[in-house]
């Protein structure tokens, strides 16, 4: 059913933190939901949530959403760079040469059809 | 009341020790009354760089434990009446002293004092704790490596849960010449990441290890160019608004040499 109007006891009881970044090298979140981190995850920092993945920053450290096995989990950034992305049990790092288009657009990583696969992110 | 600031980097070998050397006698040749302080217990260097090796007696340690008063460790600059230093002791090692020793150590220095310079150790154990016990201000020394940066990044956050949520950075080593070509990090770049302020930008200069050889800071050479970049740092410490030098190479060149080394 479509509606246009999302009251309070229809959303799900969703669990979401925000946290103020940047995340730095040793720094490491691990949360049973969906992260928000309203600045850069550098390189050597850690975010792994069960849910989804957001850095309204620039992504350069690791990354593990659906860290329970959730393979509907996503991770979005505004630039994406990770040192290492994960959805569930699947373990990537960036392409070779990827360092040239990176940052060009925010993006989204999600597992379509069994591989992760990197989008931009169309608004 | 003077300010404490400890001059930190995480890595080793990035030029705390130097640029503390440098910015104490910078400072003191503005005139202003400085004094230095080595907590790299058992590995201690500052005294080498300042040229005053050998006119040691007592040490911090000494100073920590009550075997001496703090103006009998402290040893005058050969040159500059302005400009001391209490050395680290060689024979301890960095469990020797406590945050709270070196916190009221920095707290009696600074009544005394307009600056004192904290040389910090490498690492990030129970050195770098004592180090920023007492600071009131952090410099973070790094040089254009990725290795460096990563573990400056580590260190601003290590020094921001310790309640020194601003620290400025200096970026030591530079050569200027391979920015331009793109075969080095810039300044833009290194800042990106760290988003913290630049207080410094130094760059490599071969007189920096004949300076630190002779026991001579190289700030007191005129002629110098990172003699004279390691003036201006001292002059934005006062609080002068000193422009930084163009260093040209911008972060796109930059980005084009991480796609050779395939990042």
């Amino acid at each position: 059913m479509m509606t246009d109007f999302w009251d309070k006891n229809d959303l799900p009881k969703g669990n979401t933190v925000l946290i103020e970044g940047p995340l730095r090298s040793g720094h490491k979140i691990d949360y049973d939901g969906n992260v928000v981190v309203m600045g850069d995850v550098n390189a050597g920092a850690e975010v792994r949530a069960t849910g989804h993945i957001i850095i309204f920053g620039a992504l350069r450290g690791m990354v593990h959403s659906g860290a329970q096995g959730d393979i509907h989990a996503k991770v979005l950034a505004l630039m994406l760079f990770p040192t290492q992305l994960r959805i569930a049990d699947h373990i990537t790092c960036p392409p070779q040469g990827y360092e040239e288009i990176a940052g060009k657009a925010p993006e989204v990583a999600q597992i379509t059809g069994g591989k992760v696969v990197i989008e931009q992110l169309i608004v | 009341m003077g300010e404490v600031i400890v001059i930190t980097s995480g890595k080793g070998g990035v030029g705390k020790t130097t640029t503390t050397a440098n910015l104490g006698t910078a400072l003191a040749m503005m005139g202003k009354r400085t004094v230095l302080l080595d907590t790299d217990i058992g590995l201690r260097n500052l005294d080498v760089v300042m040229g005053l090796e050998n006119r040691i007696v007592f040490n911090l340690v000494d100073v920590a434990e009550n075997r001496c008063r703090l103006n009998q460790a402290m040893i005058k600059d050969k040159k500059l009446d302005t400009l001391s230093l209490i050395p680290a002791a060689q024979t301890r090692d960095k469990t020797a002293i406590t945050e709270a020793q070196m916190e009221k150590i920095a707290r009696t220095l600074k009544k005394d004092f307009d600056y004192v310079l904290i040389d910090c150790p490498a690492g990030i154990e129970q050195g770098f704790k004592n180090a920023v016990a007492g600071a009131d201000r952090a410099l973070v020394v790094t040089t254009p490596e990725i290795s460096a940066v990563r573990d400056a990044d580590r260190v601003i956050g290590l020094l921001e849960a310790a309640g020194l949520p601003h620290p400025e950075v200096i970026i030591n080593r530079v050569r200027f010449d391979m920015v331009r070509r793109g075969e080095m990090m810039g300044i833009d770049d290194i800042i990106d990441i760290l988003a913290v302020e630049l207080i410094g930008i130094v760059a490599d200069d071969e007189d920096i290890v004949i300076s630190t050889n002779k026991g001579e800071p190289i700030a007191k050479n005129q002629l110098s160019a990172a003699g004279k970049s390691f003036r201006d740092v001292a002059r934005r410490l006062a609080g002068e608004n000193v422009p930084f030098q163009d260093v040209g190479g911008g972060r796109s060149l930059w980005r084009k040499v991480c796609a050779v080394f395939n990042r």
